[in-house]
């Protein structure tokens, strides 16, 4: 059965099981005041099965209540014990879930209006409190040293003081050195000797170089590639010159 | 005494986005409280009404305060070549609707109603400063209690909880009737 075609919302997309399931009951129109678990618990699991088949990661939530609903359902296959405690469990788990479900959906539906209420809410600008602490000393922190200030007024007053010190502060700017060893500089110039004439000097290889660091790096590659005889050397007029060696590109 | 209404707009000037509360107004201007308020939902709604003004006085979370008026901020995006950020995931208002509706709430309460593990939403509302510890209830474990703060208040526009938008009434009368029979 091509369960996976009739489920085209993603689990991602809900808040958690009973976002799902209020939206199964509204799918499969169900009422709420009616519920009948059977057919709401059979949602419930081909929905997860079909999920795990479309290999979705799914919250230890979801599993959680469909554990619930598939014990609802075994016992209700179960030969039926006639006595009162197993009408209870079934009339009991049904109500404590509609419960549940009104009272879940209250909230989520009251969100809508708490979005719509923070949208006005951004659109009111307000300034910070105008800075007195260069023209008056607060008399109150001189002369009483009371101070039933809460924890969430302590962190207001630091992130104050933080905020005007970087205010007065050079903006941090970091420069990071990317390391490059002798290597991988090897690498990179073999890939670029190609291009260079018969003879080039150590300022073409260090052309496309941005600090001195990788100025040193390109020497030392290059020291080990003499070595290796991929390239010979010559020094004229202050100048480090280069050709192929024997061992160039082998 | 000068006009106090000109007092008044100088300080909540200088207060800017911290606002003043009415009690300390009152002190400052030495007045009553019940002439403070007439005085100040005076101003509100002179403020609101005047159209030749750009600001209005609000009071969010106890404190009050000048805000520019909405129909600004389509002009303050074209200013600043803004558009306004979308602050509030699903399950960070669910979570802020659930603890301002029944606080002091636990954790596992919160949990309870919505399903799933709010430990890490927990964490970054408090973070946000949009919702603190209350103290602990005598349960085993003796758990967090948490509640809304002021400045929740403030982004949603409430002077008070008693604002608070009304919970929808899934349930007719009849409905409900049946449910507890």
């Amino acid at each position: 059965m091509a369960i996976t075609d009739e489920f085209k919302v993603t689990i991602d997309q809900f808040e958690g099981p009973l976002d799902l399931m209020l939206h199964l009951i509204k799918e499969k129109k169900l009422d709420l005041f009616n519920l009948d678990l059977d057919v709401l618990a059979d949602q419930y699991i081909d929905y997860i099965r079909s999920m795990e088949k479309l290999h979705l990661d799914i919250a230890g939530e979801y599993l959680a209540e469909m554990a619930e609903l598939i014990e609802y359902k075994s016992k209700k296959l179960l030969p039926r014990d006639t006595s009162e405690l197993e009408d209870n469990y079934e009339e009991d788990t049904r109500e404590v879930l509609i419960q549940r479900l009104l009272e879940y959906q209250q909230f989520k539906e009251v969100t809508g209006t708490f979005r719509e209420l923070s949208e006005a809410r951004s659109m009111q600008f307000d300034k910070p409190e105008s800075d007195l602490a260069n023209f008056y000393r607060k008399e109150s922190e001189l002369n009483s040293a009371s101070n039933d200030g809460t924890m969430a007024e302590l962190l207001k007053a630091m992130n104050q003081c933080l905020k005007r010190y970087r205010i007065m502060q050079p903006m941090p700017v970091s420069v990071a050195h990317r390391e490059v060893s002798a290597e991988e500089r090897i690498d990179t110039l073999k890939r670029r000797i190609p291009y260079f004439p018969e003879v080039f000097s150590l300022d073409d290889l260090c052309a496309d170089c941005e600090d001195v660091y990788l100025v040193i790096v390109t020497f030392l590659a290059a020291l080990d590639m003499i070595k290796n005889g991929e390239l010979i050397a010559a020094v004229s007029e202050e100048r480090i010159l280069f050709r192929r060696g024997v061992n160039y590109g082998k | 005494m000068e006009n106090k209404k000109a007092v008044i707009e100088g300080l909540l000037y200088i207060s800017g986005d911290d606002g003043i509360t009415p009690e300390k107004l009152c002190q400052v201007l030495s007045m009553e409280e019940e002439d403070l308020t007439s005085l100040l939902e005076n101003m509100t709604k002179e403020y609101r009404e005047d159209e030749n003004r750009g600001i209005e006085l609000v009071s969010y979370g106890g404190r009050y305060k000048f805000v520019s008026k909405e129909m600004i901020a389509e002009y303050a995006k074209v200013l600043y070549e803004v558009t306004p950020a979308n602050n509030y995931s699903p399950a960070a208002l669910e979570t802020l609707a659930i603890i301002a509706y029944k606080q002091p709430i636990t954790r596992s309460e919160i949990e309870e109603i919505r399903g799933v593990g709010c430990d890490m939403i927990l964490h970054k509302l408090i973070a946000r400063g949009l919702v603190r510890e209350s103290g602990r209830t005598d349960a085993p474990g003796r758990p967090f209690l948490y509640e809304v703060t002021e400045q929740f208040m403030d982004s949603f526009k409430l002077e008070s909880l008693k604002e608070l938008p009304k919970l929808p009434d899934f349930r007719s009368p009849s409905e409900e009737k049946e449910l507890f029979e």
